[in-house]
């Protein structure tokens, strides 16, 4: 049996500051760039965009290094940092323009074939891309805060602490999106509101 | 009385979106639970809900895994035993020094002690004696008067002789020291 230790429960234990980790660039990488580049992507809307935002947010993190004091995760510090950055962008007339004509969204159908096919059935299968889909799809509805913080909390796993701390909301701000994100997800996904 | 109560309210509405975000952040007060077990509606719901994000997660994290993986990963550049050398600027200050110092060895080696020997050997022609400068001049004088009366027109082929008006006679150039 192979025994897999993640890099953030090690520091947990040990108590010790990631500098080390931080000091490889290439570590850095190859541990966070798929969650950051699956959050950045699901965040604009945007899979090229969130290419350059995640490598920008990876070589801003590893310029910086010397800054981190390991108060929080390295992950809510790249998040931090990562939003931080999509913020400047949205900011800017020039990326809203782009954005309007040449979004390319995350497509979740290209993966059917990759999904584990263990224990599911086929149906089972195709349901849980349908779902899927249809998150997705109540994503693109919510405002940039509410899905930020929803993927945050619901795909990236974070606290709602970790969540102030890479947002710079309070948590009462937080709670709110997250309520009015959730609502928006239960009324795509056939709920009863 | 009071439990009924809350246990009739607690099925007669469904769970509020509040009840129901909580529940999905993972809190699972009494109530709630109580209401989950009689109610299948909400249980249904907060079920499938559950398990669309669950999905998304996990088709997600897929997606994140297999576009990261088609990049090549961040790296910084290997450590170099002279980081300078690989400096252009490093090459330009190089050719410049060799120049200069080539430069300045070409200068040196014209003000060596060698040189000035070499130079020194070179010896100015010796003073000519004024006797000798007399000589010469006379020898000069005499050819020059040979010359002149040598000299003949076509008029002197017809017996005339011609004046030397308007003719200027150079004197013969004397040398001097």
């Amino acid at each position: 049996m192979q025994l897999i230790l993640d890099p953030d429960m090690i520091c947990c234990v040990t108590g010790e500051p990631t500098l080390t980790k931080l000091d490889d660039i290439e570590a850095l990488d190859r541990v966070y760039r798929s969650r950051l580049l699956r959050f950045v992507a699901y965040s604009t809307g945007d899979q090229d965009l969130a290419e350059t935002i995640v490598q920008d947010c990876l070589l801003k993190a590893y310029n910086a290094r010397d800054s981190f004091r390991g108060d929080c995760a390295v992950y809510t510090w790249l998040a931090h940092i990562a939003t931080n950055l999509m913020r400047d962008r949205q900011r800017t007339r020039k990326f809203q323009f782009w954005r309007r004509v040449q979004k390319t969204a995350p497509d979740l159908s290209e993966l059917s074939s990759l999904l584990p096919s263990g224990e599911s059935s086929p149906e089972s299968q195709i349901l849980a891309r349908e779902q899927a889909q249809q998150v997705s799809v109540a994503l693109e509805s919510l405002s940039t805060n509410q899905r930020t913080i929803f993927l945050m909390r619901f795909i990236e796993e974070m606290e709602l602490q970790e969540i102030c701390q890479a947002t710079g909301m309070q948590i009462s701000t937080v709670k709110t999106h997250l309520h009015r994100a959730v609502k928006a997800v239960r009324l795509k996904l056939g709920g009863r509101i | 009385m009071e439990n009924r109560l809350e246990y009739q309210q607690s099925h007669l509405t469904h769970l509020t979106d509040a009840q129901f975000t909580d529940l999905l952040l993972g809190a699972n007060p009494a109530a709630v639970r109580a209401h989950l077990e009689g109610c299948p509606q909400c249980s249904d719901e907060a079920d499938r809900v559950s398990r669309a994000i669950g999905s998304f997660e996990q088709q997600s994290r897929l997606w994140g895994e297999r576009r990261a993986a088609s990049r090549p990963l961040l790296a910084t550049q290997p450590q170099l035993v002279f980081p300078w050398l690989h400096r252009p600027q490093a090459w330009t200050a190089a050719a410049l020094a060799i120049a200069l110092a080539v430069g300045i060895g070409v200068t040196v080696r014209n003000d060596h002690p060698r040189a000035v020997q070499l130079q020194a050997k070179v010896q100015p022609a010796p003073a000519v004696s004024p006797a000798t400068l007399k000589a010469d001049n006379e020898l000069l004088s005499a050819i020059d008067g040979e010359l002149r009366a040598d000299e003949s027109t076509p008029a002197t082929m017809y017996g005339l002789t011609v004046t030397s008006r308007g003719v200027r006679t150079r004197a013969p150039k004397r040398i001097s020291n």
